[in-house]
């Protein structure tokens, strides 16, 4: 638990100004509150008993009141000011570091994680952080500040009474430590019952045609409210914790206004004064210590988010870069010599010993049923995974000694899996080349045979395209992520069945014109058929993780 | 929501700050006695001390009851959306994420309306009324000075509150959009990976949450300016009720204790406006919160109609000069489309991308109306059927299969959940769902992710042919269902869907040449419209 806050911590270092200012803001609020009911109370107790004890000093309690009550407010607003900016920004730097990490570590695709949990992850859980500073670091600071002070102010009058009250105040101090590992178990179950929660909603959305068609929804439903119900069980114990902390915390503190009072009991007319201000202070104190018992609660559930974030964040990315990268190739053959590969230690070998040649301006077909590896040789090519014996070289350099960024430059892939974002076409288009201008996107759409289907669009390249493309077809989104690979300037061009969805007219027409389209460019054409007007360079056939050629 | 759960709560907040009334007292009394005056002692202090614990405990119930209201309301609310969003279906063109936004992140912001803002809004008025009387009891001055700030916060709030109700909900909207955006990204993270646009993407992400921070600092500006306000008047308060007994009654004052007491009141005064003022904020995100929520809570199953007694055996499908338009500026999916396929037929849909093919699966599946002309099951209007006893008589299997996170077996089971395992076994067979599944350490009880992980796409096909054999429905619609496939698979696939369709009647939209060998009639489409029926054997 400390390890992962800590490292939270170090997550937000460069907002570290932000975070102290709040805490510092708030340290100066809490003393002001604490100078404000000693005075009223002074104030009083001076007015009543005049010319005993203190002489004068009613006039002065009062005159300094004024001050404080306009000074308190002021500066519990810029508390709150202060403190959710400085969160905000820190939780802003969290975000944008948790989706580079997974599009370090993730790449080829989230695979068995569900993809709720995930968005569960980034939104609540980067957002169960602010909990830590806001609820626990910044009452907790300002605690110790509102202890250390009646210790010092009482110190100074009976060491006896500061004792009587800053003990109890200090083990309300200590309940959110002592009470987080408790509230960290359930903490958890209720973060994983959120994630389960949200799987549940986002798996029959996601596959609504297939939910629908078999009546499923009650189906459902019913998984949904039974979700729920196990989350509000839960969240019905996070509860419960919260809230013996907070009635213990709570008895805590009127534990030291009632030793107050019998101290000054005890101690009769000598202890009056210090005893009256003591009362005052502790009443006072319980603004600054009520929120602290339910700190614990806040440190768990910050602790569990990060902790989840972190797992998911230090997952080993598939391919490391390496540390001192080779020069960039000059050059964009690419050669696969004596290539082994396993997904999986356990799983069968997808290649056992395979060997393969594009020379540049090459067009090879690569032909074999599913499951015969050829995107895995794509995500080889791409380094979304490493060979586990032999090499793959780019222009006469092994892929291995170059930052899989540079490969990705030079070599552009339309996978069977491509996507169009929730968008415009222009910005989907222009995920391939962002400086690409409107001509070269009109282009492109021609190549891919979509040109047409978008002009006739109302609004055109700014038509927006929905969630995975599902404005359009299934036949005219796949032919936008194909004019996408074909907008890259990258000099390799894999095509993943780039004909899918396009009918047999078009799917010729595009063939037809593959050459034109790729012109001077390397092409793979990973397709299970070839229409015979290709014209392909090589044709090779991918059998027992073998390429071995074969006839047109 | 639960009424009882209401009056428990505010039941137990009166009880709280009664218990904090006479606590005030016991203490201005011994203060009090430390100052000279009164004769409270021993007794009384450890009368506080156990009037202390039982605040606790009414503490804990008080939280205790809120839980249990906001929990039952949440309940109510998610099953509603949840299941207006299933209604829907495939016309909401929202993201997923969004969509899962509004059932997930919406409802959950809805609690604290049910669980505290009711309840609170109840007490801040019993309860500085309660505190107000019992100091008014004791110096009349005193009350009103109470009575007069108590008047000032809502005054205050309102103020501050019209702006915050509008921030709220712009605050809500970009976390819809960020929430959305995300899962659409990760969604594509293999593609933004593959053109290296994933920094750019990430700074993008990073704009956004910048965005979201100046919409809710906006918010919070505001939220804090009232609160603000209330510390003020709670501390003007303080300094009147001492300067009234320190300095103007004073020295002589006539009852000591009564001015402690009424000192030590403000607290107790302002704790439950405080807690009112809390939320209060809770109900202006739950304002935002419900009117995204409110087109989902309004009446379920707009699309009403008629319900099968039962599911014919056999069933003859007849379109006869049906047009469909989604869009207007797109022009008409289906111009006048005509055709009749007999009970235990197949009818081959072929034609260009866009040509309406799919469109005709999507009337029978209840997932669009058509505008114009008449779809009939066995000679009736199929149309006055309710969209889910349409689906009723239909097996259906798309182009990609969506397999859900469970087993093999769940996933099958999905058609019909009551089939036994030996139905379940012989659907596996029938589909060569076996052929892979056998291989398998768990067979047909591993677990495959949601979006089929670990499957090819020719085995996640197999899995949704299986699920068609599985619901034995009279009517079989198959939409482009090897488009994704190579030959080899391909082959296998059209093989169990051969047998599928035999003695049930099908339509199968398609441009797979194979499925012409079939020796069906074949249908070829053209902008909606029917370009000449070829029978069986011409």
């Amino acid at each position: 638990m400390v390890a992962v806050l800590g490292r939270v911590l170090g997550l937000w270092g460069a907002r570290g100004g932000w975070l102290f200012a709040g805490v510092t803001v708030s340290v100066v609020s809490v003393l002001l509150g604490l100078a404000l009911m000693a005075l009223a109370g002074r104030g009083v107790a001076d007015g009543i008993h005049a010319g005993t004890l203190f002489v004068g000093g009613g006039g002065l309690a009062f005159v300094m009141l004024r001050g404080v009550v306009v000074a308190r407010p002021v500066a519990r607003y810029l508390e709150r000011l202060v403190t959710h900016e400085a969160t905000f920004r820190a939780l802003a730097d969290t975000r944008v570091w948790f989706f580079g990490r997974l599009a370090e570590r993730l790449p080829a695709g989230i695979g068995m994680r569900r993809m709720g949990d995930l968005l569960g992850r980034l939104v609540s859980d980067v957002e169960a952080l602010d909990g830590f500073y806001l609820r626990a670091l910044v009452p907790g600071a300002a605690a110790i500040a509102a202890v250390l002070g009646i210790a010092v102010v009482l110190g100074f009058a009976s060491t006896a009474l500061a004792a009587v009250v800053v003990v109890p105040l200090a083990l309300a101090l200590l309940l959110p430590p002592l009470l987080a590992p408790r509230a960290a178990r359930v903490a958890t179950a209720v973060a994983s019952r959120q994630g389960a929660l949200r799987a549940a909603v986002v798996d029959p959305l996601t596959g609504m045609e297939d939910t629908l068609a078999a009546n499923a929804e009650a189906r459902a439903g019913a998984r949904v409210a039974a979700e729920g119900a196990a989350l509000a069980e839960a969240e019905r114990r996070v509860a419960r914790e919260a809230a013996i902390g907070g009635a213990a915390g709570a008895v805590l503190i009127r534990l030291a206004l009632l030793g107050a009072l019998g101290w000054g009991l005890a101690m009769g007319a000598e202890g009056m004064a210090p005893a009256v201000l003591a009362v005052f202070l502790a009443v006072a104190s319980a603004e600054a210590l009520g929120l602290m018992p339910r700190a614990g609660a806040s440190i768990a559930a910050a602790a569990a988010a990060g902790a989840r974030l972190f797992e998911a964040a230090d997952t080993a990315p598939p391919v490391s870069d390496p540390a001192t990268p080779a020069a960039a190739p000059i050059g964009h053959a690419l050669g696969v010599e004596a290539v082994r590969f396993a997904w999986t230690p356990d799983r069968a070998p997808v290649f056992e010993s395979l060997d393969l040649d594009v020379p540049e301006g090459a067009r090879v077909a690569l032909l074999g049923p599913s499951g015969s590896g050829k995107s895995t040789l794509a995500a080889l090519l791409l380094k979304l995974a490493a060979p586990a014996g032999g090499r793959i070289t780019l222009g006469g350099v092994d892929i291995a000694d170059l930052p899989a960024a540079l490969v990705r430059t030079r070599i552009a892939c339309l996978t069977q899996d491509a996507r169009l974002f929730d968008d415009t076409i222009a910005a989907n288009l222009r995920i391939a080349d962002p400086g690409a201008d409107d001509a070269a996107l009109w282009q492109a759409l021609d190549r891919a045979r979509v040109g047409e289907v978008v002009r006739a669009l109302p609004d055109g390249l700014a038509t927006q395209c929905g969630e995975a493309g599902v404005r359009f077809s299934g036949g005219q989104a796949r032919r936008l992520v194909l004019a996408r690979v074909l907008l890259s300037p990258a000099s390799v061009l894999i095509l993943d069945e780039p004909a899918a969805g396009l009918d047999a007219a078009n799917e010729r027409a595009f063939l037809e014109t593959l050459e034109s389209a790729t012109a001077g460019r390397s092409v793979i054409l990973i397709t299970h058929r070839l229409v015979g007007v290709e014209r392909p360079t090589r044709i090779l056939r991918l059998v027992g993780g073998r390429a071995i050629p074969a006839a047109g | 929501m639960a009424r009882p759960l209401v009056i428990r709560s505010v039941g137990i907040g009166v009880a709280l700050v009664a218990v904090g009334i006479a606590e005030a007292w016991l203490i201005a009394g011994l203060l009090a006695r430390l100052l000279g005056f009164g004769d409270a002692g021993w007794p009384a202090l450890v009368l506080a001390g156990g009037l202390a614990l039982i605040a606790a405990g009414l503490g804990i119930a008080q939280e205790r009851a809120q839980v249990a209201a906001g929990e039952a309301a949440k309940a109510r609310l998610r099953a509603q959306a949840f299941s207006r969003l299933l209604d829907k279906g495939v016309q909401d063109l929202r993201p997923v994420g969004a969509r899962t936004a509004l059932v997930v992140d919406r409802v959950d912001a809805m609690e604290g309306y049910f669980a505290r803002w009711v309840p609170a809004a109840m007490l801040a008025i019993i309860g500085p009324l309660m505190v107000a009387g019992a100091a008014g009891a004791m110096d009349g001055v005193t009350g009103w000075i109470l009575v007069v700030a108590g008047l000032m916060v809502p005054v205050a709030q309102a103020g501050a509150g019209i702006g915050a109700a509008a921030a709220s909900r712009r605050q809500f909207g970009a976390l819809q959009a960020l929430s959305g955006r995300f899962l659409d990204r990760m969604r594509g993270l293999p593609t933004l990976v593959l053109f290296n646009r994933e920094k750019a993407e990430q700074s993008a992400l990073g704009v956004r949450a910048e965005e979201l921070r100046v919409r809710t600092m906006k918010v919070l500006r505001v939220a804090f300016l009232s609160s603000g306000a209330m510390e003020l008047i709670a501390a003007a308060t303080l300094a009147c009720i001492a300067i009234r007994h320190g300095a103007v009654l004073g020295e002589a004052h006539p009852d000591p204790t009564a001015a402690l007491f009424a000192l030590l009141l403000v607290p107790a005064f302002f704790q439950p406006l405080r807690l009112f003022a809390q939320a209060y904020h809770e109900r202006l995100s739950a304002t935002g919160a419900a009117a995204d929520l409110a087109p989902l809570l309004g009446a379920v199953g707009t699309g009403g109609g008629l319900v099968l007694e039962t599911v014919p055996p056999r069933v003859t499908v007849t379109f006869d000069n049906v047009s469909l338009t989604y869009d207007s500026a797109r022009g008409a999916a289906l111009d006048g489309l005509s055709f009749r396929v007999g009970a235990g037929e197949t009818l081959v849909l072929m034609g260009a991308s866009g040509a309406g093919k799919t469109s005709v699966l999507r009337l029978l599946m209840g997932f669009a109306r058509p505008d114009g002309g008449r779809i009939a099951f066995n000679g009736r209007d199929a149309m006055a059927l309710r969209p889910d006893e349409l689906r009723r008589m239909t097996a259906y299997v798309g182009q990609r299969a969506h397999l859900f996170r469970g087993t093999l077996a769940e996933n099958i089971r999905l058609s019909r959940p009551e089939a036994d395992e030996a139905a379940v076994q012989d659907a596996a067979a029938a589909a060569r769902v076996m052929d892979f599944a056998a291989d398998l350490p768990l067979g047909l009880d591993t677990v495959v992710g949601e979006g089929g992980f670990g499957l090819s796409g020719g085995q996640a096909q197999r899995v949704a042919v299986a699920r068609a054999f599985l619901r034995d429905a009279p009517l079989v619609l198959l939409d482009e269902p090897t488009a994704h496939l190579d030959p080899g698979t391909e082959a296998e696939v059209m093989e169990s869907l051969k047998r599928l369709c035999l003695g049930r009647t099908a339509i199968i939209a398609t441009h797979a040449r194979g499925f012409r060998a079939w020796g069906a009639a074949v249908l070829d489409l053209a902008g909606g419209r029917a370009l000449g029926k070829q029978m069986a054997g011409d």
